[in-house]
């Protein structure tokens, strides 16, 4: 059987995705026995140019994991698209933003400003901001436009198949790359390596009636390590997030933060749960409701902590 | 004549850089520019969030 040609790449990510794969340990050289790597910038040598002279899809698996937060991203996106068969959201920020669309929630030149202007170790005093090109006496130079939003992949090209988490589990990953090799794949669009199951399905802690008088921050409470967290009045994300994790946050004595993503079904994450958690707030008048919510101290922050570019909120929201 | 050599992704290493090596007619280097075609803005959009919650995200400016 020939070998796949595998691409691996990052967009505006963390690496944390790339070391997800190597995290497979021994299994990665299963992998290189099926597969020769074309593109995977965390580890191998690979440049642009060599993709670019690659025929239309030639690529047949690329796991594309990072945001699409400047015009670089989205090139390497269309160009990674039109060289691959079979193309993979892989990671929350590829499908839905992760963690650097929580810059949704801010305006773009007032980053750039605190960045390159603001911050207390930065010495700047020519106040130069990034351009996109400078021209030198050698020659021009160019650096990618930043956008003014955080786009999830599928907002900028077609998505075949979605690998949620932040990142996704190594034994997830393993799944994923024997389903390509087998050719046993779902149909077109599907989420795969997660449950479509909520997380408190999968989660061993003991869920009684829930009834929360008040919400409490980590540092507030000393929480009972064999009882749900949100019965405990932690915002745990565990209702409205797809499982398939193995419960780590929680076995660390920490709430979900939904990194796995809504449930199938779900088009907002945040407002599915702001609907669960009005569901178990133990309120009779409104202003008790009002009282219980005070609580809560970051609500876009935390219940779009990870979908902030596929939220409906998307960018409206200016602190 | 002078020459432009780009290495760009430049790789093994979290994050995105660029270098451009400018050479002159002798083949010599005549000027190199490093650069970082990324920015994220953890700065900025960390304002606001809960101080707990900063370990769960800064952890993601690098995950290598």
């Amino acid at each position: 059987m020939a070998k796949l040609n595998l691409a691996l790449y990052w967009a505006a990510a963390c690496g944390g995705c790339d070391v997800a794969v190597l995290d497979v340990n021994e299994k990665i050289l299963d992998i290189a026995a099926v597969a020769n790597i074309v593109l995977w910038p965390v580890a191998l040598d690979h440049k642009y140019a060599d993709v670019a002279k690659m025929a239309p899809g030639s690529i047949d698996l690329c796991l594309f994991n990072g945001a699409i937060r400047n015009s670089e991203n989205e090139q390497i996106a269309r160009m990674l698209r039109e060289k691959s068969q079979v193309l993979v959201a892989f990671g929350s920020c590829a499908i839905s933003g992760g963690i650097p669309a929580l810059a949704n929630l801010k305006d773009r030149d007032d980053i750039l400003r605190r960045v390159y202007l603001e911050t207390p170790s930065t010495v700047n005093p020519d106040g130069v901001l990034p351009q996109t090109g400078c021209p030198t006496p050698v020659g021009d130079l160019h650096l990618p436009e930043f956008y003014d939003f955080v786009y999830s992949l599928d907002q900028v090209v077609e998505v075949d198949y979605y690998v949620p988490g932040c990142p996704p589990t190594p034994q997830r990953i393993w799944e994923v790359v024997q389903a390509v090799v087998s050719g046993n794949l779902p149909p077109r669009g599907a989420t795969v390596g997660a449950l479509d199951k909520s997380l408190c399905d999968e989660c061993q802690r003991v869920k009684r009636d829930k009834k929360i008088k008040r919400f409490y921050r980590s540092h507030e409470i000393i929480t009972d390590p064999e009882l749900c967290l949100l019965e405990q009045g932690l915002l745990c994300m565990g209702p409205v997030t797809r499982g398939g994790c193995g419960t780590q946050c929680i076995n660390a004595n920490m709430p979900c933060r939904g990194c796995y993503g809504p449930l199938p079904g779900v088009t907002d994450q945040g407002a599915k749960y702001l609907s669960s958690i009005g569901a178990i707030m133990d309120a009779r008048t409104p202003e008790e409701v009002d009282e219980i919510m005070q609580g809560i101290v970051d609500p876009a922050g935390t219940f779009y902590r990870f979908g902030m570019s596929t939220s409906l909120l998307k960018g409206a929201v200016k602190q | 004549m002078s020459r432009r050599i780009t290495i760009d992704p430049i790789t093994r290493l979290e994050g995105h850089g660029k270098i451009e090596i400018f050479l002159n007619d002798a083949g010599a280097v005549d000027d190199v520019y490093f650069q970082i075609p990324e920015l994220r803005g953890f700065e900025k959009f960390c304002e606001g969030r809960p101080v707990e919650e900063l370990p769960r995200i800064v952890s993601r400016i690098c995950g290598v």
